[in-house]
């Protein structure tokens, strides 16, 4: 199959800056693509470079086979952006900003009124139809802002973090909705710094990290293979290493030493919960290796700012 | 420059949002040119007795228009379209969608353009119903074509100081440093001829001096050959502002 999105040694420089560096990767119609990475990384330039926002330093990006481009309308009538910032018109209310949006796809005024009646209910929004923005709470304006992004029936959805900041009611309601829009057919692009959220949504996802792609890949197969099943975790001082691992040693694993902790990455967990039992050590935790894992892994534990 | 008809759609964004702040901004815009009419016109007035064969309010009030036209447009250019800009973030959901970001400066310059001969209407309408009208019903719908066209102007010089703006406070600059003195030295209240050359030289590089020229003829019926040179300074002043500003306001939006 064709793919949706396809991008060749895609960069993107701010002056002296280079903020994607050649990165590659192909979306395929129909599924969930994660960008992840922490602050800085380089997945919002990249999503604003593929929603026409933002001109492509050099390489290319296509967007169902157009060249992606600040002036190419036809694109950006075919995507809904659920923004990272919550950009809702604070001067209009909840209906008037889906039906001036409506206005800017160029949907006439009777469709634009049925959509808006039809996207306030799919978001669970009616109640707050004539509310001003700044009487919503935060979940609410990340709903509108959903809406306002589907009023154009996209093909695809590029979302930049969209439940920064929710709290779970707010953020399973929006993970049901991006679910079943996927399901209507929808391809959906996602970024996030939430492993929880990549994990439920995305079929396949990248890992970012100063403007590259470090791995790419299916979240549960991206687990197996750079950290294992299960992870134990030692709050022990780090003198006690040498002891503890000199025990483990003839059982397949890799170890990594963090601050007051020793992680343990391995294949099988029983092997390892026998001799750390009889280690009897005061303080520790046995669980099942997941996409945190690799993301730190991958991208370090330092802050990167 | 990638403009197309949904300027108009930006447009009619600010129309829906001005609903809210029609009343007060009615109030501002009223009360501005009538304090103008009320202490220059009536109070220098009297002193001043007749001017050119009329009354002193009819060399006032044509000036007082396209100046009230230059306040209202410049300050929605600055600061309406700043907040907008940085605050509402406005601009970056509008550039998402097929709405060019040329789209939507020219779409703020034509609501700017707008604000302005709103005030300039309400302007008109005061002096009309304190009996100084305009020579002819033609002339008045040429003062109206005047209005937007001034409007368009001052929108776009506008455009292109929010286009360098770090900060609100950056505005003084334009509007105690440019505006203000171009008030005063565009012949707006009182004629030039009195003043040195270098004030007159001074005053024909001011975009009001031109705009004041036009408006008092049209006003008053009488025309002159100097009139094209003023259009013309004008219809240039206009055209490089106008493309200056987009250019400088995309150089902000997009990155």
């Amino acid at each position: 199959m064709k793919p949706l999105v396809s991008a060749r040694n895609l960069t993107k420089k701010f002056k002296e800056f280079t903020a994607v560096d050649g990165i590659s990767f192909e979306i395929k119609e129909g599924e969930c693509f994660g960008f992840l990475g922490p602050n800085g990384a380089g997945k919002t330039t990249t999503i604003k470079m593929m929603h026409c926002v933002s001109p492509v330093t050099a390489g290319e990006l296509t967007v169902d086979g157009m060249a992606a481009n600040i002036n190419n309308r036809k694109i950006k009538q075919m995507i809904g952006v659920i923004p990272q910032e919550i950009t809702l018109d604070i001067d209009l209310t909840a209906y008037e900003n889906l039906m001036v949006f409506a206005n800017f796809f160029d949907i006439p005024g009777g469709e634009a009124k049925k959509r808006t009646a039809e996207l306030l209910s799919f978001m669970e929004l009616e109640k707050k139809k004539n509310s001003k923005i700044d009487e919503l709470s935060t979940g609410m304006k990340r709903r509108l802002l959903i809406a306002r992004a589907l009023l154009n029936k996209p093909s695809l959805i590029i979302a930049d973090e969209p439940t920064t900041g929710l709290d779970p009611q707010a953020r399973h309601l929006i993970w049901q909705r991006l679910r079943s829009l996927k399901s209507q057919g929808v391809t959906l692009i996602l970024t996030t710094q939430y492993m929880e959220e990549a994990q439920q949504l995305c079929d396949r996802l990248v890992i970012m990290h100063e403007g590259r792609i470090l791995r790419e890949g299916k979240p549960a197969k991206l687990v197996a293979e750079e950290i294992g099943n299960e992870v134990m975790e030692i709050r022990a001082p780090a003198q006690e290493d040498e002891r503890i691992l000199k025990a483990l040693s003839g059982i397949d694993c890799g170890h990594e030493r963090v601050g007051d902790t020793l992680y343990l990455y391995c294949r099988d967990g029983h092997e390892i919960m026998k001799k750390i039992v009889e280690l009897n050590l005061p303080n520790f935790l046995n669980r099942p290796a997941t996409l945190e894992d690799v993301f730190l892994k991958l991208t370090g534990r330092s802050l990167g700012e | 420059m990638n403009l197309s008809y949904r300027i108009y759609y930006v447009f009619l964004r600010n129309l829906i949002s001005y609903k809210r702040f029609i009343l007060p901004t009615f109030i501002v815009s009223l009360g501005q040119p009538l304090f103008y009419l009320l202490t220059f016109g009536i109070g220098m007035g009297a002193y001043v007795g007749l001017f050119n064969g009329r009354p002193y309010l009819y060399f006032l009030v044509p000036g007082v228009l396209v100046s009230s036209v230059m306040l209202s447009s410049t300050f929605e250019c600055l600061y309406g379209t700043f907040v907008k800009m940085i605050h509402e973030r406005l601009y970056d959901s509008l550039i998402a969608t097929p709405v060019s970001a040329e789209d939507a400066i020219a779409g703020d310059i034509s609501w700017g353009a707008f604000r302005g001969l709103i005030s300039g209407g309400l302007m008109l309408l005061i002096a009309i119903l304190m009996g100084i009208l305009p020579v002819s019903l033609p002339n008045l719908l040429l003062l109206f074509l005047l209005m937007i066209f001034v409007g368009i102007m001052f929108s776009s010089l506008s455009m292109i100081v929010t286009s360098f703006a770090p900060n609100f406070d950056f505005f003084n600059y334009y509007t105690e440093l440019i505006i203000t003195p171009m008030l005063f030295f565009s012949g707006v209240f009182f004629p030039l001829n009195k003043f040195p050359d270098w004030v007159k030289i001074v005053a024909n590089f001011l975009p009001l001096t031109h705009a004041v020229n036009i408006s008092r003829a049209v006003f008053l019926g009488s025309y002159s050959p100097e009139l094209l040179l003023n259009f013309s300074v004008l219809l240039a002043v206009e055209i490089v502002a106008f493309y200056a500003g987009i250019k400088l306001m995309k150089r902000r939006l997009i990155k």
